[in-house]
């Protein structure tokens, strides 16, 4: 690694600390894959963000009887101005609503996006805390959660997610709440394994025979001693979140019309696949490029930061 | 080894009866009446009430549960309140679709992931590889409704008049009415009722022809299962292949191949014999791990493709508030799940001895 620092600095710990942190930072940028997921990532957050300037037009409003609109069906092909379309603006047609299915799936990106990053965030604060917890105080305690978690990783994690929404009833808080149930036990199991090496290390012990708190301890060693893997592994469940609300709503379980979702708009034009398979067609798509931005960044993060793996 | 079986049995236990509660207690949870589910809107109170007491729903909840285990032990999962018949028979009628349906999506996984990922790791940074790699990224972040639609559309409409067209729902062309293989070899007569185990083979369609050799049958359900099975078998296919492929790359750095190598033994023996055997076991693990994702997968293949498998009459049983048959389906493939876990890990355990001792 192209490491300049002169050999006679000797690091104190914060130092080298914040050096390991660069070198990963620096290995990341240099990781064509996680480049690439980075930038998807961020132009879906620019296009989120600027949702309203891209889309066209609002996304739940039904283009029957507004003036200049044929209000015509999903039979039309997509129609993109820059291939010599004549009539304006639908680049992607009506849905069958008469919804511009443009405008729905650039306004999904806010809502796919947001699923999975709140849905991995509150999992991990879940997981971590419950790994953490379990880790640290050990016996009775550890054997209950982790049992627990046993149990729910026992389930299959899209089944398990149907059947808690079911309970709570249809609608997307409800999926995301769902959803993130079954990620938390990942969370748990990562964060209790690096507790307990880390536990035994010679300079937490030190600490604790200084009379250290066990919440000084939890926050000032295991918490940042363990949060790379916690870091990698999160995001490479964001994009398995966005697939499984996407999969909830396109059960009806998840996103309610005439919210725009894509994994809704998926469920809401399957039954005319034969008759316009471009309504099918792109919301697929753009739930498959998020995913893969996510993906991408997440397999750069872990060759980045773990350097067990890095095999040249 | 037999003491690992053992340990990882008894490790089993524990979950499984945690399994049973927490269906137990999902299935009591779903909202909604389920007189009124299942009797309708204009059910008396006199109605509702003997229909709670025939299911044993007047009773306080732990006892509702002893029932429960009492007559899960006995393999008796209650009757289905909207079908109106044992679930232990819809099982037996339904299940067989998923089983079929995940096996053949695991085959065409393992079949088409493993080598294409072994072949990666020894071509490495080839076209090949970077192909492969960028294949699998794709492949794991696709839904799997969305590809089986896609499919659908490809192969039942824009290749309709080809030879390459399938057909895009059912499992078998509508009419044909396969002679199930216990009646073909005489053992049980026609219009007898068979064993479950019977009637749950002789639904797997496949075997079912291989059984009674009618090859049309064959062919005709292996044509309705290619795009499911394609389908449900993507993400585990990516899985597989990046798996293998970092697994090799390992092992072809390690030591002992270098020494193989060096020793003058023939390409195809290092691969073949040193470093393949030992690359396979983490993918192993992965195969095993990836049941899951089928299982996943098949609940939202079944509903494209209407197949009437477990997913989907699992799903629409819990919009109905089938409780009997959510708790009864749910126990069934979680426990199915955690067996298959087990028998992975005492697998792993029998082909890599460092885990049984540690």
């Amino acid at each position: 690694m192209a490491n300049a620092e002169p050999a006679s600095l000797t690091p104190t710990d914060r130092y080298r600390s914040s050096n390991l942190w660069l070198e990963a930072l620096r290995n990341l940028f240099r990781n064509p894959s996680a480049i690439l997921g980075m930038g998807i990532i961020g132009l879906l957050v620019l296009t989120a963000i600027s949702a309203p300037i891209i889309a066209t037009h609002d996304p739940i409003k039904t283009m029957i009887g507004v003036p200049g609109e044929t209000g015509r069906l999903p039979s039309k092909p997509p129609c993109i101005p820059l291939f010599g379309c004549e009539e304006p603006m639908h680049i992607l047609g009506l849905d069958l609503n008469a919804r511009d299915l443009f405008s729905r799936v650039i306004y999904g990106t806010r809502t796919s996006l947001s699923v999975g990053i709140i849905t991995i965030s509150l999992s991990i604060i879940a997981g971590t805390a419950l790994g953490i917890t379990a880790g640290f105080l050990g016996g009775r305690v550890d054997n209950v959660i982790m049992r627990l978690m046993d149990v729910v990783l026992a389930f299959p994690a899209l089944l398990l997610a149907i059947s808690i929404v079911t309970i709570l009833g249809p609608g997307l808080t409800n999926a995301l709440l769902g959803i993130t149930i079954t990620f938390i036990p990942q969370y748990a199991r990562l964060s209790r394994a690096s507790v307990l090496s880390i536990k035994e290390q010679e300079f937490v012990i030190a600490e604790q025979a200084l009379g250290a708190s066990p919440v000084r301890i939890v926050l000032g060693h295991i918490l940042p001693n363990s949060i790379t893997p916690i870091v990698v592994q999160g995001t490479l469940g964001v994009g398995t979140a966005i697939l499984d609300a996407a999969a909830l709503s396109f059960l009806g379980l998840g996103a309610q019309p005439p919210t725009p979702e894509w994994g809704q708009i998926l469920s809401e034009s399957r039954n005319y696949l034969f008759t316009s398979p471009h309504l099918v067609f792109f919301p697929g798509i753009a739930i498959m490029i998020t995913v893969l931005g996510f993906n991408l960044l997440g397999d750069g993060m872990r060759d980045a930061l773990d350097p067990r793996l890095n095999r040249n | 080894m037999l003491t690992f079986v053992l340990k990882r049995l008894t490790f089993s236990i524990p979950v499984l009866l945690g399994i049973l509660v927490v269906t137990f207690i999902l299935a009591r949870a779903i909202p909604g009446d389920p007189c009124i589910a299942v009797l309708g809107e204009r059910a008396s109170k006199e109605v509702c009430e003997s229909f709670f007491r025939r299911n044993g729903l007047d009773q306080p909840l732990p006892i509702q549960f002893l029932v429960y285990l009492r007559n899960f032990s006995q393999g008796d999962l209650g009757d289905s309140m909207r079908f109106h018949r044992p679930v232990m028979e819809l099982l037996v009628e339904r299940l067989p679709t998923t089983v079929e349906l995940g096996l053949s999506a695991l085959l065409f996984a393992i079949i088409v992931g493993v080598p294409l990922g072994v072949l990666s790791a020894y071509r490495h940074k080839s076209v090949l590889d970077v192909g492969t790699m960028v294949g699998a990224n794709i492949g794991v972040s696709m839904p799997v409704f969305w590809l089986g639609l896609m499919l659908a559309y490809l192969f039942a409409v824009l290749l309709k008049d080809t030879p390459l067209a399938l057909p895009p729902s059912g499992r078998l062309t509508p009419g044909a009415n396969p002679l199930p293989f216990y009646e073909y070899m005489g053992w049980v007569a026609e219009g007898e009722e068979a064993a479950g185990i019977l009637i749950f083979l002789s639904r797997i369609n496949t075997l079912n022809a291989v059984l009674t050799l009618n090859g049309e049958l064959f062919v005709d359900a292996i044509r309705h299962l290619i795009l499911p099975a394609v389908a449900v078998g993507t993400i585990p296919l990516a899985i597989i292949a990046r798996m293998s492929r970092s697994s090799v790359l390992e092992v072809l750095n390690q030591d002992y191949v270098r020494t193989a190598r060096a020793k003058g033994l023939r390409e195809r023996s290092v691969v073949g014999k040193h470093a393949l055997k030992n690359a396979m076991l983490p993918v192993i693990t992965v195969i095993g791990l990836n049941f899951g994702l089928v299982i996943s997968g098949a609940v939202l293949t079944e509903t494209i493709f209407s197949l009437t498998g477990v997913g989907r009459t699992l799903v629409d049983s819990i919009t109905s508030r089938d409780y009997t048959l959510v708790q009864g389906f749910t126990v069934v493939i979680a426990a199915g799940f955690v067996i298959i876990n087990m028998v992975v890990d005492i697998a792993y355990g029998y082909l890599d001895p460092r885990i049984r001792f540690n």
